[in-house]
């Protein structure tokens, strides 16, 4: 008796196998990318799927490049990249979904509140090892930079023009809510991250304060408008031509039907007014 | 003088241990209050009955249990049978000082200390594109046996081992072949160091991210079958607190269920052990 029941358990386990297989030849998008715009393309697809039934939206992660990778070998059908293309990835379609902008932050205790380039890019490099050369107290600057690989680090070295051996930072990051915390506990720090978590932070109470870029206030506005300088674009790509089910997502994707989710994940909507 | 210096001596080591093993559960328990800390206000019913929502930081974690427990099944079910049949070969049948068995020796020995991120890239090349199993639950299985077989094996070899030669030339005198020696009277005395081998696996297994990121995947859907992507529960934490703003409260909930699911697979693995033990032993 007991062997049946063991006997007829394998059997329903290999049937179930087998109906996954049948079930894997409905229509499937394969989607992966950058980690960062993972969780917003995982709710518009969660959407897209309720919208279209017999549609299947999977979305993996791994990091920008991968998703350049993997379009280009035609494991993904298309790609997730928070970055703008390179000129050897002129070969791929890319479409803006939303904008993302990076902001330096300080301690909300700190007098400073506007800095410009040349001064950002002088206490990255330890030029500038004191507050009170830019109108602060006497105090030494913390510089709080991100783990190689972020691409919000690449982006603020874009920004600078520099290389990252060339920054001398005294505490190293991995995530957004790890610099919130180092930040909001060091009134001398200076950190960067993503503009929409850090508003959200500072909603929340975190005592961060956003810094103005030369002059422009670091705002999702103002990254909408194209006046804040250190933003990026959160692009899908695709190999070719985006045909058929492909380009409905991305045209699902690039629509006012999704700007909620763009907004719910702090994220700018391109065309949003 | 003499005597005093000794004494001292004597107390300040044992001091040192006492102290050394306060530290080590000391630890523990600050990981575990920590957890509870950031996470109990966030746990409810519908935490473990809901698929997640908004990324993570809405809804539950039912879909993802539900992977997570499959790729873990898959694992074992695959890394076990391999696993303790290769164990049983290196303690049972041939000398310690065999070339082959030094060969299968050192090649578990290297496996065991491989990177995950490794594992994982070998598991997306070879499960997920070569043999065309895609991001489904069954090549992040897959990898993770291939991870669990040198922890399996060597755990169940010194399992084995530690059996007393006695055992085995009584059965022998009985008139018992190896075999039957072997399945009612070594794996059953052994049973503890397997199921302490197999414990430390499913700890490992469900600890992985890295090997499951590129293998299993990130799809936070309900599974419809093996071959459908599925996100486990250790990459739903990690992606909620460094890809998610605002995912810190689920994040910590999800953590405290992971340690509890943890500890339960522990209570009754250690539970079936002694149970097979005392039936097969014990008559």
């Amino acid at each position: 008796m007991r062997n049946h029941g063991q006997i007829s358990l394998i059997i329903a386990g290999l049937l179930w196998l087998l109906a996954g297989a049948v079930d894997a030849a409905s229509q499937r998008l394969i989607l992966t990318g950058s980690s960062t715009v993972a969780p917003l393309v995982g709710e518009m697809a969660r959407r897209f799927e309720s919208q279209f039934p017999g549609v299947r939206i999977d979305v993996q992660t791994g990091g920008s490049s991968r998703g350049i990778n993997d379009v280009r070998k035609g494991i993904a059908d298309i790609g997730m990249v928070s970055r703008q293309l390179k000129q050897n990835e002129n070969d791929l379609y890319a479409f803006t979904i939303a904008l993302d902008g990076i902001s330096l932050i300080v301690h909300a205790d700190s007098p400073i509140v506007s800095l410009s380039k040349t001064q950002i890019a002088d206490m990255f490099t330890g030029q500038i090892t004191h507050w009170s050369v830019v109108g602060g107290t006497d105090a030494r600057i913390t510089v709080v930079n991100k783990a190689e690989g972020r691409s919000t680090l690449e982006l603020l070295l874009d920004y600078l023009e520099l290389k990252n051996s060339e920054i001398k930072p005294h505490i190293i990051i991995g995530d957004n809510a790890q610099g919130i915390k180092t930040v909001a506990g060091n009134r001398n720090a200076i950190g960067y991250l993503s503009i929409g978590a850090a508003e959200y932070e500072v909603k929340r109470g975190a005592p961060i304060r956003l810094l103005a870029l030369d002059g422009v206030q670091a705002s999702v506005k103002n990254i909408h408008n194209g006046s804040f300088p250190l933003s990026r674009p959160l692009n899908l790509v695709t190999a070719s031509e985006p045909q058929g089910l492909i380009r409905q997502f991305i045209a699902f994707a690039q629509s006012s039907q999704v700007h909620d989710l763009i907004k719910s994940q702090y994220f700018v909507p391109v065309d949003a007014d | 003088m003499f005597e005093m210096m000794q004494r001292i001596r004597e107390l300040s080591v044992q001091s040192l241990v006492y102290l050394a093993a306060l530290l080590v559960s000391a630890i523990f328990i600050w990981i575990l209050s920590d957890l509870v800390r950031g996470g109990i206000a966030h746990l409810s019913w519908e935490f473990l009955t809901e698929s997640p929502r908004d990324a993570g930081r809405a809804g539950g974690i039912a879909s993802i249990l539900v992977s997570t427990i499959l790729i873990l099944l898959v694992a074992l079910v695959t890394a076990i049978p391999l696993a303790w049949a290769t164990a049983v070969l290196l303690a049972e049948f041939i000398p310690i000082t065999s070339l082959f068995g030094k060969v299968v020796r050192f090649s578990l020995y290297v496996l065991a200390g491989v990177p995950s991120i490794v594992f994982g890239l070998f598991g997306n090349a070879f499960f997920s594109i070569y043999l065309g199993l895609g991001f489904s639950i069954l090549s992040g299985g897959l990898t993770l046996a291939c991870m669990l077989l040198p922890i399996l094996t060597a755990t169940a070899e010194a399992g084995l081992r530690a059996v007393p030669d006695n055992y085995r030339l009584s059965s022998a005198a009985l008139g018992m072949t190896r075999t039957a020696a072997l399945i009612h009277l070594i794996v059953p005395a052994a049973a503890p160091a397997l199921v302490a081998g197999l414990l430390i696996g499913i700890g490992r297994a469900l600890a992985e991210t890295a090997a499951l990121l590129f293998t299993s995947g990130y799809v936070d859907r309900m599974p419809g079958s093996l071959l459908d992507s599925g996100r486990a529960l250790a990459l739903h934490i990690f992606d909620l607190s460094m890809n998610v703003p605002g995912g810190d409260a689920p994040a910590f909930a999800a953590a405290l269920i992971l340690v509890s699911l943890l500890l339960c697979i522990n209570i009754l693995a250690m539970k079936l052990a002694y149970d097979l033990q005392r039936r097969k032993m014990m008559i």
